[in-house]
């Protein structure tokens, strides 16, 4: 494989992924430039999400599941890496808020705390920066100590980027975080993500291709778990190159 | 926290994009009615080189349109207000056009003497020079009654190309070799009232951005 260039987060080069013996993905190659925004957009089951959780070995949990090719973090191949290590460093929010049934503060602790990255009053102002960062230290007037059940869907979904930032990764995956949320909220949490990119590389799934148009820098376009175009967002959605991309985003196929 | 920063973002550009192409539509002008009194066929020639960069800011503007369409999914009045100033700068770098046109006649007119001294025709471009600043500025503040104030002073710019007319008409009849150079100060005066008359369009775009209804002023 070529080697990584240093302008490069992750490389993926001639990934392939079996369910079984359903190929998943075809032959995908993709650098993702770090400190930006990219999208994975196309229609369902076009291998976007499978290729998301490739990114951080998420799919090693799956029964008769394969990869062959190549991914690398900062060029270093991602399978050398201790599995806690890789996602202590590329994390992941998914579709649904999920936290854990506990304190807020235990949300955001739990990470650091089990990984010895902060301790003590240290760790507290730790969570106060990562609340005040994800804009929800003011909507819960400082009070960690609430349950994470009694904050809205939206905040929910935050608290899980906090939790998520808390172990101090390099790029936060995002499977469809805004699904389950009203408008509004989507919006605080696109603006969120752009806030976010100017310290971290975030790699987003989405079947909303507006949100990916809204908020990304780079879209990669899947169909059948093929990439058929990966390039800026603005060129993207304004002159693709593949008659396919063209069809997709304009709502004539998928 | 605010949930469309980038949108207002790109919005402001779009804007200081149409600030810009005003600044040189006024230069334009300006500098067309200078080379004309002055038969200043350098300053005409530059006028019609820099066409060019007026051109391309022009495009911008409406490259950067269609992207902010594409992506951030514009509704309502950010919708309008990009429609409006993608019109707007097509308006503005006619008008650069108009006063490019000017300076073109400013070459073939210079080898003879003016057929009379400009008076009506600076007083044209002093005018068409202020509307389009003011028209401008109630863009940028969304004033939809300053934008039909502004437009009814296109009025006094037809009036002074009617005046202009007659008078050259008189020239002309008097002695027909005063058709050549009559013709030219009529092409002028001609430029001039078509950049009035886009000046009435772009205040028909604020209109339309304020209220969303397309009317004619």
């Amino acid at each position: 494989m070529s080697p990584a260039r240093k302008t490069d987060k992750i490389q993926v080069e001639h990934l392939n992924f079996f369910y079984g013996f359903n190929q998943a993905l075809f032959d995908i190659t993709l650098k993702i430039p770090p400190q930006k925004i990219t999208a994975l957009i196309g229609p369902s089951g076009c291998g976007k999400s499978t290729f998301l959780r490739c990114l951080n070995r998420m799919n090693d949990e799956i029964p008769h599941t394969r990869a062959e090719g190549d991914i690398q973090l900062d060029g270093a191949d991602i399978y050398d890496f201790n599995l806690v290590e890789l996602r202590q460093r590329i994390g992941l929010v998914f579709q649904k808020p999920n936290p854990f049934l506990q304190s807020i503060h235990n949300n955001v602790a739990m990470g650091p705390r089990s990984l010895g990255i902060e301790r003590g009053s240290k760790l507290d102002d730790w969570i106060e920066q990562l609340l005040k960062r994800v804009y929800l230290w003011d909507e819960i007037g400082g009070d960690t100590t609430l349950p994470a059940q009694s904050l809205s869907l939206g905040q929910q979904q935050r608290l899980c980027i906090a939790r998520t930032l808390a172990v101090k990764p390099d790029v936060i995956l995002m499977d469809e975080p805004c699904s389950a949320l009203d408008p509004i909220a989507t919006l605080r949490i696109e603006d969120l993500m752009r806030d976010l990119r100017k310290e971290y590389t975030i790699v987003i799934v989405t079947h909303n291709m507006q949100q990916a148009a809204r908020v990304s820098d780079q879209t990669a376009f899947f169909w059948l778990g093929k990439l058929v175009e990966y390039g800026t967002t603005k060129k993207l959605f304004t002159r693709p190159s593949e008659e396919l991309t063209e069809a997709y985003i304009s709502g004539r196929v998928g | 926290m605010t949930t469309r920063s980038l949108l207002d973002k790109e919005l402001n550009k779009l804007k200081e994009h149409l600030l810009h192409i005003e600044d040189m539509v006024q230069s334009a002008i300006d500098r067309s009615i200078e080379a004309l009194k002055n038969m200043d066929c350098e300053l005409a020639q530059q006028i019609i080189d820099d066409d060019e960069d007026i051109n391309k800011l022009r495009y911008k503007v409406e490259k950067l349109g269609v992207v902010i369409i594409a992506t951030q999914q514009p509704m309502a009045s950010d919708l309008r207000t990009i429609i409006a100033s993608m019109h707007i700068a097509i308006e503005m770098e006619r008008m650069a056009d108009h006063a490019a046109g000017i300076a073109q006649l400013v070459i073939p007119m210079h080898n003879e003497p003016l057929l009379k001294p400009l008076i009506d025709i600076p007083r044209m471009a002093q005018i068409a020079k202020e509307m389009l600043h003011s028209s401008i500025q109630a863009f940028m503040d969304g004033n939809a009654e300053a934008a039909k104030q502004i437009a009814a002073r296109d009025d006094e710019i037809d009036q002074l190309y009617d005046q202009i007319l007659r008078e050259l008409l008189t020239y002309m009849i008097e002695d027909p070799r005063n058709i050549q150079r009559a013709t030219f100060l009529l092409w002028v005066a001609h430029g001039l009232e078509r950049i009035g008359d886009r000046i009435t369009n772009i205040n028909e775009r604020t209109l339309f951005m304020e209220t969303g209804k397309f009317k004619e002023l």
